[in-house]
């Protein structure tokens, strides 16, 4: 069973089309970068597989499950990193972490090792509103797997981060399921099994990363 | 459980952010007091007359420092970006909208701690347990309703002025049942019970509503 099955995906925001015809299929353990410009739909491509947006058309399925009827199950699945890290500036990262953990009915025994694994162990009781903005993406990058999902979306993940940021990004998306959005093509090329091309909504060009280089 | 943890860990979660920041309480409580001030100043309030003017008084400041209490609580996460993080964690929307109405429900009755007494300070109104138990049980019906429509405007520009317009004429049940209660419970003569049944009444019946509700407006 493919982690990813999407059939004829389109979007339109009032009556301009952002996502049409859309095939995509991803097996399990895939990583697939999205590369596109500015307006190209990675993210609006990226929020339909989260579940964070109901597409116009065509039909979706995760990990076998319809994802419109089925959406509260897959949700425990999934973790997303969108554009905003979306955290509370008030509360320390070590909180952030355990709000989620709350919401999500994981042990709190998790946050600590995932504030290792993303480097924040030292800035574990600073407020977030304190931390830089690269700080804050890897906090939003340890809430994102905090439930240890087995299909991670992440759009630009790379944003903010310092030059030990693709390492960081190779060690959460280990032994999962990977579909991420970047400008970067040497890091979708370094992280992505596969790469798709986004442009205008429409896919203009799939395959390994070799087939994409060459 | 795990319905009323999540309420508890957003309630939490909004009370901790609010008094790390204190963005909110003080300003309302400020509001609140500054309202009975001009209201002292405005109406000539007397012993004869208090129990008449100051339930009007009273439910005026309760409603507009509840606008802005209510319409913050969704805003904020809008501004922040993470409402959008909270809904997509599989919790029942409807958990996280209760948790959300419980914490600036609590916010309102700090607030009312606070206008209660000086209530009593500037008008000469007694405070009694009927007074309290009115505003805190209108207070309920008023973050239930307030919440969810705070929740549905959260996502508009011009949410400061739908947020008034939307939650207003469906609070009127509860401010005509709470004034007269308010009135009767500092002496305006009259049984109080059937005020205050109706008012739970009221609970009851916006806070199934509104956690029917919730998953269409949070998770639209």
């Amino acid at each position: 069973m493919s982690a990813i099955l999407a059939a004829g995906i389109a979007h339109w925001f009032g009556s301009e089309p952002a996502l049409e015809g859309i095939d995509l299929v991803v097996e399990r353990s895939d990583h697939v970068a999205v590369l596109g410009e500015n307006g190209a739909g990675k993210t609006t491509l990226l929020r339909i597989l989260a579940t964070a947006l109901e597409p116009s058309a065509g039909g979706l399925e995760i990990f076998g499950l319809n994802a419109h009827r089925e959406k509260q199950r897959l949700r425990a699945r999934i973790g997303y990193l969108s554009h905003a890290p979306g955290l509370y500036p008030s509360l320390t990262a070590t909180e952030n972490l355990n709000f989620y953990c709350d919401l999500r009915g994981v042990d709190r025994a998790r946050v600590p090792e995932m504030l290792d694994l993303t480097g924040l162990t030292q800035v574990a009781r600073r407020r977030v509103g304190e931390l830089s903005r690269g700080l804050q993406q890897r906090l939003a990058i340890a809430r994102a797997v905090i439930h240890d999902p087995l299909l991670l979306i992440l759009d630009e993940p790379d944003a903010s981060l310092d030059a030990e940021g693709p390492e960081l990004l190779s060690r959460v998306m280990q032994k999962r399921t990977v579909v991420f959005a970047t400008h970067d093509q040497a890091l979708a090329t370094r992280l992505g099994h596969r790469i798709v091309n986004l442009r205008r909504g429409h896919v203009v060009g799939a395959g390994s990363r070799l087939h994409v280089l060459h | 459980m795990r319905f009323l943890a999540i309420a508890f860990a957003v309630g939490r979660k909004d009370l901790l952010s609010e008094w790390r920041s204190r963005e909110l309480v003080p300003a309302l409580a400020q509001f609140v007091v500054l309202a009975l001030v001009i209201a002292n100043f405005g109406f000539q309030i007397n012993n004869d007359n208090a129990f008449e003017i100051a339930p009007g008084i009273l439910w005026l400041a309760l409603v507009f420092a509840g606008l802005v209490a209510f319409g913050r609580a969704f805003a904020a996460e809008k501004e922040q970006a993470s409402l959008e993080a909270m809904i997509l964690t599989s919790a029942p929307p409807a958990a996280i909208f209760a948790g959300k109405a419980l914490a600036a429900g609590t916010l309102l009755v700090i607030c009312e701690a606070v206008l209660l007494p000086v209530m009593s300070l500037f008008f000469g109104t007694p405070l009694t347990f009927e007074l309290a138990a009115t505003v805190f049980l209108a207070t309920i019906g008023m973050a239930a309703l307030g919440c969810m429509f705070a929740a549905m405007v959260a996502q508009l520009r011009a949410r400061e002025v739908m947020l008034p317009l939307l939650t207003l004429p469906l609070w009127i049940p509860l401010i005509i049942v709470g004034g007269q209660a308010v009135q009767n419970a500092i002496g305006g003569g009259g049984a109080i019970d059937q005020a205050l049944w109706l008012l739970v009444d009221f609970d009851i019946l916006f806070v199934v509503l509104t956690s029917l509700a919730a998953r269409f407006v949070l998770d639209a």
